[in-house]
């Protein structure tokens, strides 16, 4: 057992084998005040990646409605249950266990395994509220509001310190230095399924049919070609943008990905307790429980929402949210000046430059020419 | 070494009384503990695995302690079987394996979440120079037998697909498996299976037994079949299991009569999820003793 860094917790944790970064860390940042759980992105993924044999069920990438859905079936509440208290510091250093240091000597993660049953419901909790029942119709006038759920896209967090490679008995997990992307080998593989019951998140799953595990490729052949992965670019909401994370000792303030994340603190990792340094991020949902966003994104959780509600008078910030979902390549750099925003790929050619604020064209309610009332649907 | 001679002659006894009742129906011994294998010759042949034979009342069981596999996690709380009946015989080309061990109910797998039962035999590949028991060491090679209910099945009726597994699977269609159109080549439909697109052992049909070599923890790899044949049955809680192999295998491990060698097991409850390093194991190499 090694002692590794993790600036996630503000502490070192205990893994199975020595830090060792990737070159590159690929990361998405999702945006959740946006996401319409259309689950086009599910659905990119499943058709590029999952539709064998075995991979009926499999949804690498899915969107699931908090607080009360969860694909597989009450994944997160399963584990934070058996992990105990996860208290931070007023420094924001996380004073629990995480799910390699809760582990007894006889396993190497914290983990329960999920059968075929918790499989089932993809759906479950589907546009459930939390926060009570309702005998009539609700006003919602104030933040946060008391009644209240919000749409969690979910793909591997191909983590710094994965769970599903610490406890893969035959090392046939890896994580590629050149973009940090965590993948199985399908010629080794055995199908223990020790990845399946170790991973927190639930994002490596069994195929019954080639008996080996699979998970989330992160789309590694369009990375590697400076393109972003089909769950990103197919994003109907705009809500994603997948880049590369530096740890914050090394981060670029012109980085889309360490703007949002180390510059600004906009965007959050998610469970950062379990202790593996995921590397999804998103910004949270300012409508939703404070305490509950808190267990999921930790204490930075209100600084970032206070970060968001400023976002109109940063124009920094609201270029590089124009940026998002404007190219389908890879933005490794991106400025703002003069009202446009440009990203820029990886030898520094500009990829595309969008204007930061539209014209704004204020109409009279009455549409006199058609004798009409015009509404104001966005 | 009195108590050893005890034993022996306890169990001699109840040889005799087995042998007493008919040399063609199969009577089953009550097992004794040993710490070798005696491995008789019989004028039988061993080419098939057949659990039953009459033969095995030619074979005094020896029962043996499992322990905990120790070594490496995640590994069991502790141990889930206690001890394996051992078996064994030769035709002199030949020899088998009978494998006893209580499991309270049969489990196959095939389902998500789901493991199988199973048992392993390990030979070392250098008879003079035992190799560790824990699968071996880098330069050390062990040669393994491995049988699990699901290679079995394999074997028996087919690699299952998706609908024997989950009969109520409603799928619309898989890729290039069109209905009225012409459809792709099998090659070009496994391109969507990665385990079998790339050749990975597991994502294809067993034999019944796997036979592999490992140098060590994480090292084991299939190798191709030496003519190893496997059977087993559950009947009343408990597994008997027949493998049958070669005695003399080139290039990996040799049983000659005479000369001494050793033999190592592991049993896993698939029933507790039990797979891979999650198994109970010999404690140590036990000599068999080939006549
Ligand atoms: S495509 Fe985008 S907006 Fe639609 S569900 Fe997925 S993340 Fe949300
Ligand atoms: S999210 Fe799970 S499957 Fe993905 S890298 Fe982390 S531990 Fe592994
Ligand atoms: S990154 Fe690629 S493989 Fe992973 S969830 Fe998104 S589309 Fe699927």
């Amino acid at each position: 057992m090694a002692n590794v860094k993790n600036w996630q917790l503000g502490r070192d944790v205990a893994y199975q084998y020595p830090e060792s970064r990737p070159k590159k860390q690929w990361a998405i940042v999702f945006d959740l005040n946006k996401c319409i759980a259309c689950q086009t992105c599910t659905l990119a993924c499943k058709t590029t990646w999952t539709s064998g044999k075995g991979q009926e069920y499999m949804l690498w990438n899915n969107v699931e409605t908090k607080p009360w859905g969860g694909y597989p079936l009450a994944w997160d509440m399963r584990i934070l249950e058996q992990l105990g208290r996860q208290d931070w510091d007023k420094n924001g250093a996380y004073l629990g266990k995480t799910v390699i240091e809760a582990a007894d000597d006889k396993e190497r993660v914290l983990h329960w395994a999920p059968r075929d049953e918790d499989w089932q419901y993809p759906n479950i909790g589907e546009d459930d509220c939390g926060g009570g029942t309702l005998d009539g119709g609700a006003h919602l006038r104030v933040l946060p509001h008391d009644k209240w759920f919000f749409y969690l896209p979910r793909t591997c967090a191909h983590c710094t310190y994965p769970a599903c490679l610490a406890a893969c008995p035959r090392k046939a997990i890896y994580k590629r230095e050149e973009d940090g992307i965590v993948l199985i080998d399908q010629e080794r593989c055995k199908g223990y399924g020790e990845c399946v019951r170790a991973c927190p998140y639930k994002k490596s799953m069994e195929n019954p049919y080639t008996r080996t595990s699979e998970k989330c490729v992160g789309c590694y052949p369009a990375v590697e070609q400076g393109v972003q992965p089909q769950c990103v670019v197919n994003c109907i909401g705009k809500i994603r943008v997948m880049g590369f994370i530096s740890p914050p000792w090394r981060a670029r303030a012109d980085n889309p990905v360490d703007f949002l994340v180390h510059e600004k603190g906009l965007a959050l990792p998610y469970y950062p307790q379990l202790g593996l340094e995921p590397n999804i991020y998103y910004v949270p949902p300012i409508h939703a429980d404070r305490q509950y966003l808190e267990q999921m994104f930790g204490p930075r959780v209100h600084e970032a929402i206070a970060r968001y509600r400023e976002l109109p008078k940063d124009p920094v910030a609201a270029g590089l949210l124009c940026l998002i979902g404007s190219t389908d390549r890879i933005i490794h750099r991106f400025d703002v000046k003069d009202g446009k925003a440009s990203g820029y790929d990886e030898a520094g050619a500009e990829l595309v430059t969008v204007p930061v604020s539209e014209p704004v064209i204020e109409r009279p309610p009455w549409d006199a020419r058609i004798g009409a009332i015009r509404n104001n649907t966005p | 070494m009195l108590r050893l001679r005890v034993i022996s002659t306890a169990a001699a006894l109840v040889f005799s009384a087995a042998c007493a009742t008919s040399s063609t129906t199969f009577v089953e011994q009550t097992a004794t503990p040993m710490i070798e294998v005696e491995v008789p010759k019989v004028a039988a042949d061993l080419s098939a695995a057949d659990p039953f034979a009459a033969y095995w009342n030619a074979s005094r069981p020896a029962s043996f302690a499992l322990i905990a596999q120790p070594m490496l996690p995640p590994r069991p709380d502790h141990a889930t079987t206690d001890d394996i009946q051992v078996q064994a015989i030769h035709d002199g080309t030949r020899v088998a394996f009978r494998l006893r061990w209580h499991d309270a109910e049969p489990s196959e797998a095939g389902r998500l979440g789901e493991h199988s039962d199973a048992v392993a035999l390990q030979f070392p590949v250098v008879n003079d120079r035992l190799p560790p028991v824990t699968m071996g060491a880098a330069g050390m090679p062990v040669h393994i037998f491995h049988w699990r209910a699901q290679y079995q099945r394999d074997a028996e009726r087919g690699k299952p697909e998706i609908k024997d597994l989950y009969p109520n699977a409603s799928i619309d269609m898989y890729a290039m498996d069109f209905k009225e159109a012409a459809s792709g080549s099998t090659e070009e439909r496994e391109q969507f299976n990665p385990g079998v697109a790339l050749g990975n052992p597991q994502s294809y049909k067993k034999s019944g037994v796997d036979e592999l070599l490992a140098e060590g923890f994480a090292t084991s790899a299939v190798q191709a079949g030496h003519g190893s044949v496997a059977r087993g049955e559950w009947k009343d809680g408990f597994w008997t299991v027949v493998i049958t192999r070669p005695l003399v295998i080139e290039g990996a491990s040799t049983l000659r009569p005479g000369a001494s060698t050793s033999v190592a097991w592991a049993v896993w409850q698939g029933g507790l999820h039990e797979v891979g390093s999650r198994k109970c194991v010999a404690m140590n190499w036990v000599p068999l003793k080939v006549q």
